[in-house]
C-alpha cells in the first residue's frame, strides 16, 4: 500500500518533469503529437466509459467533442478576432462579447457537452445494441448539418479561426490525468460496479434493483462531459476547427483505441492512445508520396485508414481482447509481471558481481 | 393479509395464452411450489412477478400495493428476489463484486460523493463490503470471493445466484429451479439450506422445480400449472394424490426428468 503510494508519486514527479523538458525543449512537431495523445486518452477513456465498461454501443463521440470544441472555441476567440471571421453572416449577440478564461470555457464545453447528452439520451438509450449505434451515429451527422447552417453561431462551413492556442502540454496531460482519476474512481465505486453488471447482463442488473435508464444516462453523461472537453482542447490546440472534422471518421479512430486497448481497461485506452495517435503521425507516409530510390509509388489519401480499419478487423476477428482485455495496469501487476522479474534479477546479478569484483 | 397476491393474471404473447386467469396467495414465513410441466407458464409467473414482464391482465399485489407492470428494480426495491431458471451472473466480475451489487439499490450516497470518496460514502461501501463477506462467509462461498463468477462450478453458481438475490435484503424470494442439474444427494443438502435461510433472513419464499422429492419434503404447498391455467393447488399430499395432476404431470414426471 505504502510502497504502491510511493511509487505513484514518483511516477507523477516525473511525469512532471517529462513535460516541463518536453515544453522547453521538444521540437513543434514532437509537442504537438504529445498533445494529441494526451487528448485521444481523454476520448477514449470517456469513450470506454460508455462502451466498455457500461456495454453501451454508443458511436456519438465525435458529435460530442464537436459541441465542445465549439463552445471553449467561440468562448475564447478575443471579439475583435469574432468580428474578423464571422464576414459572412455576423455573430449572435451575446455570443459576441462573451469571453472566459480558457479552463472555465472548457468547463463551459464539457457542461454543454453533457446537457446534450442529457437530452439525447433520455431517448436513445431506450434503444438496445445496434439501434443505439444507429441513433447515436445519426446525432453525430446531425450536429454537423446543425453546425454547418447557424452560420451566425458556429460560423457554418467556413469554421472557426483564430482560436487562441491555449492548449499545451500541461492542459492536455493535466486534463488526461484529471480524466484517469475521475473515471478510475468512479468505476472503483458502487457505481462503477452498477455500470459493470448493466454490462454483463441488463436483466439480471435491472432485477437486482438497479436503475437502468438512470446509470445509463449517468455513464453517458460523464462519458460526454470528458468528450466535450477533449474537443475543447482539441480545438484550442490546432487553432481552426469547422464541421468537416467531426465526421464518423474521428469517432472510428477513438473506438478503434478502446477496441485496441482493451473495452473495460482503462490503462489499455491510455496505452493505446498513444500507440493509436503515434501510429497515425508515423503513417502518414502512406498518405504521401513513397520513394523508393528506383520507383516512386504514389500515396493515396486514405491509406492509413485503410491500415487502420484492417487492423480493426484483425484485433476484433483474432485478439478480441485487445491488449489489456478489463484488467488494468497496476503496480502490483507490473512489479509481478515477468518483464520487470527479468530485469530485476538481471540488474540483481550485476550488482552482485560488481560488488564481487570490488 | 398475503404478502403476495395474484389475482386473475393473465399473460399473453401474441396468440398464445403463456398463464390464464392466475391465482396465487403467499403468506409471511410460507415455503410455496410452483409445479408444472416444461412450458407450462411458471417461469412467466416470475416474470410478471418481478416486473419483467407486464400482465395482460389482473392484479398482483405485494404487502398490499399493486406492483403489476412496475418497473423491476422497483420491485426488487419493494423486497421480492429472485434467482433465474438460466444462471445469469455478472459473470466476468468477481463473486464479491456479484454480491456487492446487489447492495446498489440500498446506496444513500450520489454519485459525486461516490467519486469523491466522501465519509458517508466510504461508510457505506465499508458497511456494504462487511455486509457482504459476511454473506459470503454464511453461504460457504467466502474462499471463492476474488474468483471471477464464470469460474465457479455450476453448484456454486446457483449458490451465488441464492446469495446475490439474499444481498438485496428481500422480503419473499423466488427459486427458479434451483436443484436443476443436482444429483439426489445435492438436492437434499438444498432443501435443508432452503429451509435454513427462510428462518435465518425471515423469508417467504416460491419455488418452481421438477425434483418432486424437494417439493415435497419442502412446500407448505403447492400450486401446479399446465397449460397457463392452474389445475390444483394444496399441501403436498393432497398434490400427490391429485387424479388430475398426476394424469397431467406427475405420471409423466420420470420421462421428463430423464430427459
Ligand atoms: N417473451 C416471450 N415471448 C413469447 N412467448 C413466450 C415468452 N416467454 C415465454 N413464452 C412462452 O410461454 C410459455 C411458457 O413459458 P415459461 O418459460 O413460463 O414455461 P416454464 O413453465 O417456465 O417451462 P420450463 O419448465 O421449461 O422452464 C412457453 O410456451 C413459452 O414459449
Ligand atoms: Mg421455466
Amino acid at each position: 500500500m505504502r510502497r504502491n503510494t510511493i511509487l505513484t508519486a514518483i511516477a507523477l514527479l516525473l511525469l512532471i518533469g517529462f513535460i516541463a523538458v518536453a515544453d522547453n525543449f521538444f521540437d513543434l512537431y514532437i509537442v504537438r503529437i504529445l498533445n494529441l495523445c494526451a487528448i485521444y486518452t481523454i476520448l477514449g477513456l470517456s469513450m470506454n466509459l460508455i462502451n466498455g465498461f457500461t456495454g453501451l454501443f454508443s458511436l456519438g463521440h465525435a458529435g460530442f467533442m464537436a459541441v465542445g470544441a465549439y463552445v471553449t472555441a467561440l468562448l475564447t476567440i478575443p471579439p475583435d478576432v469574432k468580428k474578423q471571421i464571422f464576414y459572412m453572416t455576423p455573430i449572435m449577440s451575446p455570443l459576441d462579447v462573451m469571453n472566459l478564461p480558457f479552463p472555465l470555457a472548457l468547463l463551459g464545453g464539457g457542461l454543454l457537452t453533457a446537457f446534450v447528452a442529457y437530452l439525447i439520451g433520455a431517448p436513445a438509450l431506450k434503444l438496445k445494441g445496434d439501434y443505439l449505434a444507429i441513433a447515436t451515429l445519426g446525432f453525430g451527422e446531425i450536429i454537423r448539418v446543425i453546425f454547418t447552417n447557424t452560420q451566425s453561431i458556429t460560423n457554418g462551413a467556413l469554421g472557426l479561426k483564430g482560436i487562441p492556442n491555449t492548449t499545451n502540454l500541461w492542459w492536455s496531460f493535466g486534463t488526461a490525468l484529471f480524466t484517469l482519476v475521475v473515471i478510475a474512481s468512479l468505476i472503483n465505486s458502487s457505481y462503477g460496479r452498477a455500470l459493470m453488471a448493466i454490462r454483463e447482463d441488463e436483466v439480471a442488473a435491472e432485477s437486482m434493483g438497479i436503475h437502468l435508464a438512470k446509470h445509463k444516462n449517468l455513464s453517458f453523461i460523464i462519458g460526454a462531459f470528458f468528450a466535450g472537453i477533449g474537443g475543447g482542447l482539441l480545438g484550442n490546440l490546432l487553432g481552426t476547427i469547422d464541421p468537416k472534422m467531426f465526421t464518423f471518421t474521428l469517432t472510428f479512430n477513438i473506438l478503434l483505441i478502446i477496441v485496441l486497448g482493451g473495452m473495460g481497461s482503462l490503462s489499455g485506452s491510455v496505452i493505446s492512445a498513444f500507440v493509436v495517435t503515434i501510429a497515425n503521425e508515423w503513417l502518414r507516409f502512406l498518405d504521401e508520396q513513397i520513394n523508393l530510390g528506383f520507383v516512386v509509388i504514389q500515396g493515396k489519401v486514405g491509406t492509413r485508414m485503410v491500415v487502420f480499419s484492417v487492423l480493426l478487423m484483425v484485433v476484433v476477428l483474432f485478439y478480441r481482447h485487445g491488449l489489456m482485455g478489463n484488467r488494468e495496469l497496476t503496480w502490483d501487476s507490473l512489479l509481478n509481471s515477468k518483464i520487470w522479474r527479468g530485469i530485476s534479477a538481471r540488474w540483481r546479478k550485476t550488482a552482485v558481481a560488481e560488488g564481487g569484483e570490488k | 393479509m398475503a404478502l403476495l397476491d395474484m389475482s386473475q393474471v393473465s399473460m399473453r404473447f401474441g396468440g398464445l395464452t403463456a398463464v390464464k386467469d392466475f391465482n396465487l396467495q403467499l403468506h409471511p414465513g410460507e415455503i410455496v411450489g410452483l409445479i408444472g410441466p416444461n412450458g407450462a407458464g411458471k417461469t412467466t409467473v416470475f416474470n410478471m412477478i418481478t416486473g419483467v414482464y407486464k400482465p395482460s391482465a389482473g392484479t398482483i399485489r405485494f404487502n398490499g400495493n399493486e406492483i403489476g407492470g412496475m418497473r423491476p428494480d422497483l420491485i426488487t426495491q419493494q423486497g421480492i428476489a429472485r434467482t433465474f431458471q438460466n444462471i445469469r451472473l455478472f459473470k466476468e466480475l468477481t463473486v464479491l463484486e456479484n454480491v456487492l451489487i446487489a447492495n446498489h439499490l440500498h446506496l444513500a450516497s450520489n454519485f459525486m460523493e461516490a467519486i469523491l470518496k466522501l465519509p458517508r460514502y466510504r461508510r457505506e461501501e465499508a458497511a456494504m463490503r462487511e455486509k457482504s463477506l459476511k454473506l459470503l462467509e454464511r453461504l460457504g462461498l467466502l474462499e471463492h470471493q476474488n474468483d471471477k463468477a464464470s469460474s465457479l462450478p455450476y453448484g456454486l453458481q446457483r449458490r451465488l445466484e441464492i446469495a446475490r438475490a439474499l444481498a438485496t435484503e428481500p422480503k419473499l424470494l423466488l427459486l427458479d429451479e434451483p436443484a436443476a442439474g443436482m444429483n439426489p444427494k445435492e438436492a437434499a443438502d438444498l432443501t435443508v439450506f432452503i429451509k435454513e435461510i427462510r428462518d435465518e433472513f425471515d423469508l417467504t419464499i416460491l419455488l418452481i422445480e421438477h425434483h418432486m422429492d424437494v417439493v415435497m419434503t419442502i412446500c407448505d404447498r403447492i400450486y401446479v400449472l399446465v397449460y397457463g391455467t392452474m389445475i390444483a393447488s394444496g399441501e403436498p399430499a393432497e398434490i400427490q394424490s391429485n387424479q388430475q395432476v398426476i394424469e397431467a404431470y406427475l405420471g409423466v414426471d420420470e420421462d421428463a426428468e430423464n430427459q
